[in-house]
């Protein structure tokens, strides 16, 4: 391929790393504010909260997992367009359009950066139209425990076939990608030619019909608001969180060319790979499923599994009145194991103070019991008798964080 | 008008499938292309007065794909 001749740096280019520097500070000021003082970030309300969680999933792995999943690489198409319109109009390579070529050095194309901005701007605004579509769909209805675990698996087996087709392992992985109809790729190829604002605008537009993994269960989440103008907020920080890194990787694939682009492709397989496993494991602790990572390995070490906790024992056992009392964090559940005994009714006090993440949203699969605890108060679960040698796990709703009450 | 499918083993996504079948807006006498990344082929029906296998392959190879006549 020819070099291309690079002139003055393109303003675009200027304000987009500032926001990519913008978005970074940001996100790594939250993350400080989190160590510091536990997670003061969703103080105010738990939708705030989880409005500013959508942002950080968007600007750490969003990005790279929609550039991935999304199969088609709708933008490093549009790059790749653009690239080639870009040789097309250089005077100096192509000059057998004569009359063609002396117009274009009037105003030649200057970079690729503006068509990248124009399609992120009609990507985000369209997905913040979605998000409110699901919040209002949402509100009438409702994901029980089970759905959304089942939701998750899914996702999470599809990330990882993902993946496995990236790496190539095997011909039957290529069906996780999903082709999108002939009459929409056509659509989107002729409208790809165009050199004009309302192409990338349109295609930006268009990536809504080819979401991502980490996008589909952001969609869900958005779906589970049961707001419209929380999905839409949620939708809104998640694919501007997202907008920095796709916006760098297709710029660079324009720019670079295709060598980094297959880097870059590596690197995101391996990133969707273990965001695969990580959702699957979430799924697999939301059903209750004893063979996720959490269960599997507080199992096998059931002490130091609980280490972390800030009681003086790591295994609470009941009381003689068969009280059991679990501390409700922002940073998870302690203790992680209460033992209590079998066959013998039970209460569960759940404690809460000033917990905002997703440990508020407790769950516990075997009894079919969600309740989406206050932030700061106590609640009580009748646990019904059972059996010696049973494990009852407990998990957030979204699969973090987890714990078990062994009976003996 | 002919239909020929040309094997592409080196699609790597649903992309590599748009970008096969832009061929038919460059190449006269193609009339349409029908390219899968999930059969790792194309089935081109072209006119074969005005355009041959060759041109076709090149056309891929000029997109980044080696094509070979299955």
């Amino acid at each position: 391929m020819s070099k291309k001749q690079k002139s003055t740096i393109d303003p675009v280019v200027i304000i987009m790393f500032g926001v990519v520097f913008l978005a970074i500070s940001f996100a790594l000021l939250l993350f400080q504010s989190q160590e510091n003082n536990g997670i003061t970030i969703a103080s105010s309300s738990g939708a705030w909260g989880q409005i500013v969680v959508a942002f950080v999933t968007g600007i750490t792995t969003g990005g790279l997992s929609c550039l991935a999943v999304q199969g088609g690489l709708l933008a490093s198409s549009l790059a790749h367009q653009i690239e080639q319109d870009y040789l097309v109009n250089m005077p100096q390579t192509h000059k057998r359009k004569r009359g063609e070529a002396g117009r274009q050095v009037a105003a030649p194309r200057t970079s690729s950066a503006l068509p990248i901005f124009l399609f992120l701007a009609a990507k985000l605004v369209t997905y913040t139209l979605l998000g409110a579509l699901l919040g209002w769909l949402g509100s009438y209805l409702s994901l029980s425990p089970t759905t959304r675990a089942m939701l998750m698996i899914a996702i999470g087996i599809f990330m990882v076939g993902n993946a496995l087709r990236m790496f190539n392992v095997h011909p039957i992985f290529r069906y996780f990608s999903i082709e999108p109809p002939k009459f929409i790729t056509r659509y989107i190829r002729k409208t790809a030619k165009g050199t004009d604002t309302a192409t990338p605008l349109l295609l930006g537009a268009l990536t809504v019909f080819i979401p991502c993994g980490v996008t589909q269960a952001m969609m869900a989440t958005a779906l589970g608001t049961g707001n419209a103008a929380q999905g839409a907020a949620l939708m809104f920080a998640f694919i501007l969180g997202t907008s920095p890194v796709f916006f760098i990787v297709a710029y660079l694939a324009t720019e670079l060319g295709a060598r980094l682009e297959k880097f870059f492709m590596r690197f995101v397989a391996v990133v969707v790979l273990v965001l695969g496993f990580v959702t699957l494991n979430g799924g697999l602790n939301v059903l209750g499923s004893p063979f996720s990572f959490n269960n599997l390995t507080s199992g096998l070490l059931p002490s130091s599994s609980s280490l972390s906790s800030s009681d003086a024992s790591s295994v609470q056992a009941a009381a003689p009145d068969g009280q059991l009392i679990l501390r409700v964090q922002s940073s998870g559940y302690f203790p992680r194991t209460l033992k209590a005994p079998a066959n013998k009714f039970l209460i569960l006090n759940l404690i809460t103070n000033q917990t905002y993440s997703c440990a508020r949203d407790f769950v516990i699969p075997a009894l079919n019991y969600y309740q989406l605890l206050a932030a700061t108060g106590t609640a009580q679960v009748t646990i019904p008798p059972q059996a010696a040698g049973t494990k009852l796990f407990f998990t957030c709703s979204m699969g973090m964080y987890t714990g078990q009450i062994i009976f003996e | 008008m002919i239909k020929k499918t040309f094997s592409v083993p080196d699609m790597h996504c649903s992309n590599c499938s748009m970008k096969l079948e832009s061929i038919e807006d460059d190449l006269p006498g193609v009339k349409g292309i029908n390219a899968s990344y999930h059969k790792q082929q194309m089935v081109v029906e072209f006119d074969e007065k005005q355009v041959s296998d060759e041109q076709i392959i090149a056309a891929a190879k000029k997109k980044g794909y080696q094509a070979v006549l299955a």
